[in-house]
């Protein structure tokens, strides 16, 4: 889940990061009251979860004279098509040099990996694409609890000493909360010394409970409804509903879907155990897509029993047409089951995935 | 064959639980069927002392393999304890760790395989179904029945993906050596390069089907990796970026990772890349 950059700044101060000083406020709060805290010149800045936010209107400069206008506006204008609800003001700091940072996992060493660039304030995946050399790499073992110094003096040259203890910090939140990314761009010199002026950070989905975040705000309603149940939930924009167990083959479906001419509604992976209340349900919540006009559940696996699926279907009795894979124990009861209720249950993926594609068709 | 054969005793970690407790079952009927050693003892930490389809079960690894000789852990260790349950048993001097278990935190995945690596542990998954050799060996929760012997091993990032094109290889008349399902999360312990690895050295193994999906690029780094026959299918050419799809490794992250560029390197690489699963059969028998 993905933390708006005033949330990111937060942990990042209590491990010691230094962020501009800042007020957060939504509509209709009285913000001339503060000014005095943040001094003359102000950023204002839409708290959005946007790429790209400063370029597309959401980081705004301002004075006490027109702060409250700056961020009037800001409430009224959504970024990108997402409304602003709350907005950063802080004080605009003296910099002196901007760099970027960031750290992630590595998949290929299975490390952290920190990427560093002496120019930052830019989009990084930019200067990947246009000059890879001005960004510098290192990876180093999950076990050490600091950066060793020596590889945060190879990364980061002749920036000060604050830049470095600046990323060993952020290592300290990247393993404190869980995260996928931490990133700093850009991190700032000024006479004051190293900040945050920019803050982002993703924390893994499958550490939101120990890290106290009761709900994944990332999800749309009908994939938070779908997580309670325990599916895996991605809504596309075909025709054409798809349940399957296990990911790679739900993403099979979809693909050999495409493959036939047709379209995906969605991805619904049932997860292990697929059992009658299970499949009604998943069947029902597809089925609630206006857009669907048919729905392939296509089920493989060892323990899977058809004739529970079977009923699950049935008792789901949804208007559109389902078409049914199915592949377990009790297969020909499962088959019997749907026959009689009029359901096609087909041999092979294939096979199902076409005749699914012909009723759009 | 590869990581183990009849011969490899097993321990099961998270034994006593739904899970642990069904697999316990159906691997040792497995290993009946095969004459082989199967799951000797269970550990669950506060349960020592009991027993789960008649295997002993111990409160720790430790004192498991004080009365038994195994040499590899299946483990079904709920996600929050299952980082700590693989140093368990790599510290214990464990050779192999199949984690089963979905769900864990990222950061808790690379620490524990980090750790295991130090003493030469090797890791297979997490969120994976295990492996099996047909005849020989099975090591975790994949369905036995649709799988038969021979020449070809397959490698997977996935579950039930490998099922099915397990069952069409042995509906084509096609067997496998080694079927090793590496697992669907961002981190994992043994690569396609690691198992392919290991297939130059099995002399059983002619040819690989390699199954990979959207995220990363381990599927190319194994490739570059080996010489031997593979025949590839990567899932999620429809998957839209920044989406999970099921997996929390399957995502196109920064523009990277995404199923049609994957393609087209293995391609480059003059890798036989099968458009959907039911073609698979037909292009690796052309190259046994």
């Amino acid at each position: 889940m993905k933390l708006l950059e005033f949330e990111a700044k937060e942990l990042f101060r209590e491990e010691g990061i230094r962020v501009p000083k800042g007020l957060l406020v939504s509509e209709h709060e009285e913000i001339l009251l503060h000014m005095d805290e943040l001094g003359d010149k102000v950023v204002v800045k839409a708290q959005v979860d946007v790429g790209g936010r400063g370029k597309a209107g959401g980081v705004l400069m301002a004075d006490a004279g027109n702060v409250v206008e700056t961020a009037r506006h800001l409430f009224h204008t959504p970024i990108k098509g997402v409304p602003v609800a709350r907005v950063l003001i802080e004080e605009r700091l003296a910099i002196e040099h901007e760099y970027y940072v960031s750290i992630a996992i590595d998949r290929s060493s299975k490390q952290p990996v920190i990427l560093f660039a002496d120019a930052g304030g830019v989009e990084i995946e930019q200067t990947a694409k246009e000059n890879p050399d001005a960004i510098r790499k290192v990876t180093f073992s999950p076990l050490l609890s600091d950066v060793p110094d020596f590889l945060l003096r190879e990364l980061t040259g002749d920036a000060p000493k604050g830049v470095r203890e600046t990323i060993n910090r952020l290592y300290h939140v990247f393993c404190k909360k869980d995260a996928l990314l931490a990133e700093i761009n850009p991190l700032v010199t000024t006479p004051q010394g190293v900040y945050a002026a920019d803050a982002k950070l993703i924390i893994d989905d499958n550490a939101l409970v120990r890290q106290g975040i009761a709900v994944n705000r990332d999800l749309t309603e009908r994939e938070k409804e779908a997580e309670k149940h325990g599916f895996s939930y991605v809504e596309l924009d075909g025709a054409i509903g798809v349940i399957g167990n296990g990911a790679g083959l739900t993403m099979s479906t979809l693909d050999l879907i495409e493959h036939f001419g047709g379209k995906a509604a969605n991805f619904l992976d049932v997860g292990g155990g697929a059992d009658q209340e299970r499949v009604k349900y998943a069947v029902r919540l597809v089925a609630g897509m206006p857009a669907v006009k048919v729905i392939i559940v296509n089920l493989l696996g060892g323990i899977t029993r058809c004739d529970e699926v079977a009923r699950g279907i049935i008792e789901a009795g949804v208007e559109q047409e389902v078409i049914v894979r199915l592949a377990g124990t009790n297969e020909a009861e499962g088959r019997k089951l749907l026959a009689e209720k009029g359901y096609r249950m087909l041999g092979s993926m294939d096979e199902a995935v076409r005749a699914a594609v012909e009723v759009t068709a | 064959m590869i990581y183990g054969d009849k011969n490899t005793a097993v321990i099961v970690q998270g034994a006593t639980g739904k899970q642990g407790s069904f697999h316990i079952r159906l691997m040792n009927e497995y290993a009946r069927e095969v004459g082989g050693k199967g799951v000797v003892a269970g550990v669950t930490p506060g349960k020592g002392g009991q027993e789960v389809c008649g295997v002993p079960v111990y409160n720790t690894v430790k004192e498991a393999l004080a009365e038994h000789d195994a040499t590899a852990s299946v483990l079904f260790v709920p996600a929050r304890a299952a980082g700590d349950s693989i140093m368990e048993a790599a510290h214990a001097g464990l050779d192999l760790v199949i984690a089963i278990t979905e769900h864990i935190p990222v950061h808790d995945a690379m620490k524990a395989v980090a750790y295991a690596g130090l003493s030469g542990c090797k890791v297979i998954g997490p969120n994976c179904p295990g492996l099996l050799s047909p005849g020989e060996l099975k090591l975790g929760i994949m369905p036995s029945h649709l799988y038969t012997r021979g020449h070809v091993g397959v490698i997977s990032r996935s579950g039930t993906l490998t099922y099915e094109v397990v069952d069409e290889l042995t509906k084509a008349g096609i067997g496998q050596s080694t079927v090793v399902g590496i697992g669907g999360d961002p981190v994992i312990g043994q690569t396609f390069a690691d198992v392919l690895a290991r297939f130059e050295e099995d002399p059983q193994t002619k040819a690989v089907v390699l199954i990979g999906e959207v995220g990363g690029n381990l599927e190319e780094e194994g490739v570059r990796s080996t010489d031997l026959p593979i025949v590839s299918y990567i899932a999620g050419v429809t998957a839209p970026p920044n989406k999970r799809m099921g997996h929390a490794g399957a995502i196109i992250e920064g523009g990277e990772g995404d199923a049609r560029s994957k393609i087209k390197r293995l391609k480059k690489m003059d890798v036989a890349v099968a458009s959907r699963p039911s073609e698979i059969p037909g292009m690796i028998r052309g190259l046994l």
